[in-house]
């Protein structure tokens, strides 16, 4: 939701001589995709229907799939449908089953931290939008030319300028990874453990 | 799960060492049974060959029923139907005493209900029902499968003759007692002068 | 207007292939199927030999009542078959069959991407259906579906990434370009691990636990009728269809061929994709259905370790070449 928000903020923070008072097409839509994105969101932590808020959350997570693409990352849009469309979601789903969520309302799908959890969804949202605007101020992607967020360009980018983040990520994950695997293991003195 | 904890080698030894040759050999099977012609009657298009002593359905023979109700009785699931009534017939001598006779009105047997035991074949004393190797009588309502007289009386038709005997055997009493009639019937004809008449044959 | 017509022609015929294919397959398995097992399959329907089975099983279904169970959640009920069915629709767009950019719907630059993904959204359909059935057999499916995708989608993607590397390229077009006949056996291993991987994850047998007939009835799709249970088997032949044609395209070459690659590459795509499908139905008809447990040991010790090891294999390989 947050990113949602700071997405469909950067556009129209870049002024200049693209001029935002006679938007093209594909800024139109990105609004437009962008304010789906953005109810499908709300309805998702608002909804009482557990397994209908992870569909909302699909379809929020379509829209920003859809935003990639419409600002020519195209790499970047498809791996977000396949990680998070395509696996975390069937995770949640997965989970929520063995839960035996019930057709219909959960009555206590409620949280006490309602407010809490706002206001720190909203400072999030604050920071990535304030970040994305200071830092993209007056860049403006060229969609006629040549696309600037194709696979060959993420991965030169990835891999020549950020090694050191991503190298830092992947230990992260190693580190959860084994977190996971000593977590699931049992004591040595019970050998029926479960996997 | 009771299986011994260590196989014995003879349960061993067919495994064979290559692994997936199992997996190899069920799809030499499959691939097999393709390239063979299939084993599918093609009923409706051709009929199948049955033994003729097949088991497909029962046949009334009435000229036989003396409505004795045997088999209505003992039929497990009272799926045969008879009405029947009394006629009395003259004396066969003059000062004789009249007879009475059961005379079959119907003879049905509801073969929705029917379950082909054939108790009703064995029990009758009079050789009334057979069993026919027809089989296509299928209906679409099941009131219809109730089969009355007449159609079992067709399917008599289809009940082929009983297997031959024995070289030298005896002669079947039935057999002898319908020609001893018939031969003294004959006689008996002859001595009139009149044409024999149509004889019956048992 | 030369480009919408362009467009609308592409599309129609990515429509046709998507109605046509998986009734050819589905027919395919029907005889093929009879075959195997002795018999002769369907033989009325249509005249000659049972031709248009199922064309009149599609008016069968179409005549079934729809029923919603009661404590059905409706309207995902209902829109669960559209989930299920339209990935694979938007898959096909992608998949070249021939040379040149004339011969793919839509040429797209991150296509192994794009079609790993959009099939991964394929089984949303699926668990949407086995829990808004209300059916506790239906939501068994749905768990052992979701359990089979994230067991399977990994080493799918491992074989997947392997060729990507080995072409230098995510472009369905550009690896079909960079293929040379030595990758066969250099991917041999990759092939099989992404063919049997995308058999699991179409819960074809033998991996169709999430349906298994004899336990769950018929898992997710078990409270479906008439045409909506009609979209979720052309889904399963339509995912038949694209596994054939992608790993046709990724591990056999597409549209290469010993001889005759310039005005019939098309043949060649369509006739690995045919023989794949027939693989696909042998090994229905030869083969038991697993355990679940043999499932997940099947994917986590067994296809993911290939995969790596043939991504490794790739690597070096690679590395030797271009130095």
């Amino acid at each position: 939701m947050t990113l949602a928000a700071a997405l469909a903020h950067a556009p129209v923070a870049a002024t200049g001589e693209q001029g935002f008072l006679s938007p093209t097409g594909v800024e139109i839509a990105f609004l437009l995709v962008g304010l789906a994105t953005f109810g499908a969101a709300v309805v998702t932590v608002t909804s009482k229907q557990l397994v209908h808020a992870a569909l909302w959350l699909v379809v929020a997570l379509g829209g920003i799939a859809v935003e990639y693409l419409l600002l020519t990352a195209e790499f970047i849009a498809w791996v977000q449908v396949l990680i998070y469309v395509g696996s975390v979601v069937v995770l949640l789903l997965f989970g929520l089953m063995l839960t035996k969520a019930p057709i219909g309302r959960s009555p206590d799908a409620d949280s006490g931290n309602r407010w809490a959890a706002l206001a720190v969804a909203v400072a999030a949202a604050a920071a990535l939008v304030w970040v994305v605007v200071d830092a993209f101020r007056t860049t403006w992607i060229d969609l006629d030319g040549p696309a600037q967020g194709s696979t060959r360009v993420s991965g030169e980018i990835i891999f020549r300028h950020w090694v050191l983040p991503f190298e830092a990520l992947s230990v992260l994950l190693l580190a959860a990874l084994v977190g996971a695997i000593v977590l699931s293991r049992r004591n040595a003195k019970d050998p029926e453990g479960k996997r | 799960m009771t299986a011994s904890p260590r196989p014995t080698p003879s349960a061993q030894q067919p495994r064979s060492r290559i692994p997936g040759s199992g997996l190899a050999k069920g799809l030499a099977v499959t691939l097999r049974t393709m390239t063979r012609k299939s084993h599918t009657a093609h009923y409706p298009d051709a009929q199948p060959a049955l033994p003729p002593r097949t088991r497909g359905v029962i046949g009334l023979f009435e000229e036989n029923c003396t409505v004795c109700m045997l088999c209505a009785r003992e039929c497990p699931d009272w799926c045969i139907y008879i009405d029947s009534h009394k006629e009395t017939v003259p004396p066969a001598a003059p000062g004789g005493r009249e007879r009475s006779r059961n005379v079959l009105d119907r003879f049905a047997i509801d073969f929705a209900l029917c379950m082909y035991c054939g108790i009703c074949i064995e029990v009758c004393p009079f050789d009334a029902l057979f069993w026919s190797p027809e089989f296509e009588y299928a209906e679409t309502d099941i009131r219809e499968l109730t089969h009355e007289r007449d159609k079992l009386r067709e399917w008599m038709w289809t009940v082929p003759a009983p297997p031959a005997l024995d070289p030298r055997a005896e002669e079947p009493k039935e057999v002898a007692a319908a020609r001893k009639a018939a031969e003294k019937l004959a006689a008996a004809q002859e001595q009139a002068g009149r044409p024999p008449a149509e004889g019956e044959d048992a | 207007m030369n480009d919408a017509l362009d467009v609308a022609l592409r599309l129609l015929v990515v429509f046709a292939v998507f109605l046509v294919f998986p009734l050819l397959i589905g027919q395919t398995e029907h005889k093929v199927m009879a075959h195997m097992q002795g018999r002769v399959g369907p033989m009325y329907a249509g005249g000659f030999h049972g031709w248009a089975q199922l064309v009149a099983d599609g008016v069968k279904f179409a005549q079934k009542e729809d029923v919603v169970p009661a404590g059905a959640d409706r309207r995902i009920f209902q829109l669960a078959p559209a989930v299920a069915l339209l990935p694979y629709l938007l898959v096909l767009v992608a998949i070249p069959i021939g040379p040149g950019e004339g011969a793919v719907g839509q040429v797209i630059d991150a296509g192994i991407f794009f079609v790993l993904a959009v099939m991964g959204v394929g089984v949303l359909g699926s668990l949407m259906a086995g829990w808004a059935s209300a059916n506790k057999f239906s939501l068994l499916g749905g768990l052992r579906t979701a359990a089979q995708l994230l067991a399977y989608e990994l080493p799918m993607l491992l074989a997947a990434a392997s060729v990507a590397m080995a072409a230098g390229t995510v472009s369905l077009v550009g690896i079909l370009d960079a293929f040379e006949w030595w990758w066969l056996p250099w991917q041999i291993v990759g092939a099989l691990v992404f063919f049997v991987a995308g058999l699991a994850e179409l819960q074809r047998p033998p991996f169709d636990m999430p349906v298994a007939d004899s336990e769950i009835i018929f898992g997710a799709y078990t409270e479906y009728t008439g045409l909506r249970f009609a979209l979720f088997l052309l889904a399963e032949y339509a995912g038949i269809v694209i596994l054939c044609g992608l790993t046709a395209v990724l591990f056999l070459g597409g549209w290469h061929g010993p001889f005759g690659a310039d005005g019939l590459g098309w043949v060649w795509t369509l006739l690995k994709t045919a023989v794949l499908a027939f693989i696909v139905i042998w090994l229905r008809v030869s083969y038991p259905r697993m355990r679940e447990d043999q499932l997940q040991k099947l994917a986590w010790t067994t296809l993911v370790p290939l995969a790596l090891a043939q991504i490794a294999l790739t690597g070096v390989v690679k590395v030797v070449i271009q130095s």
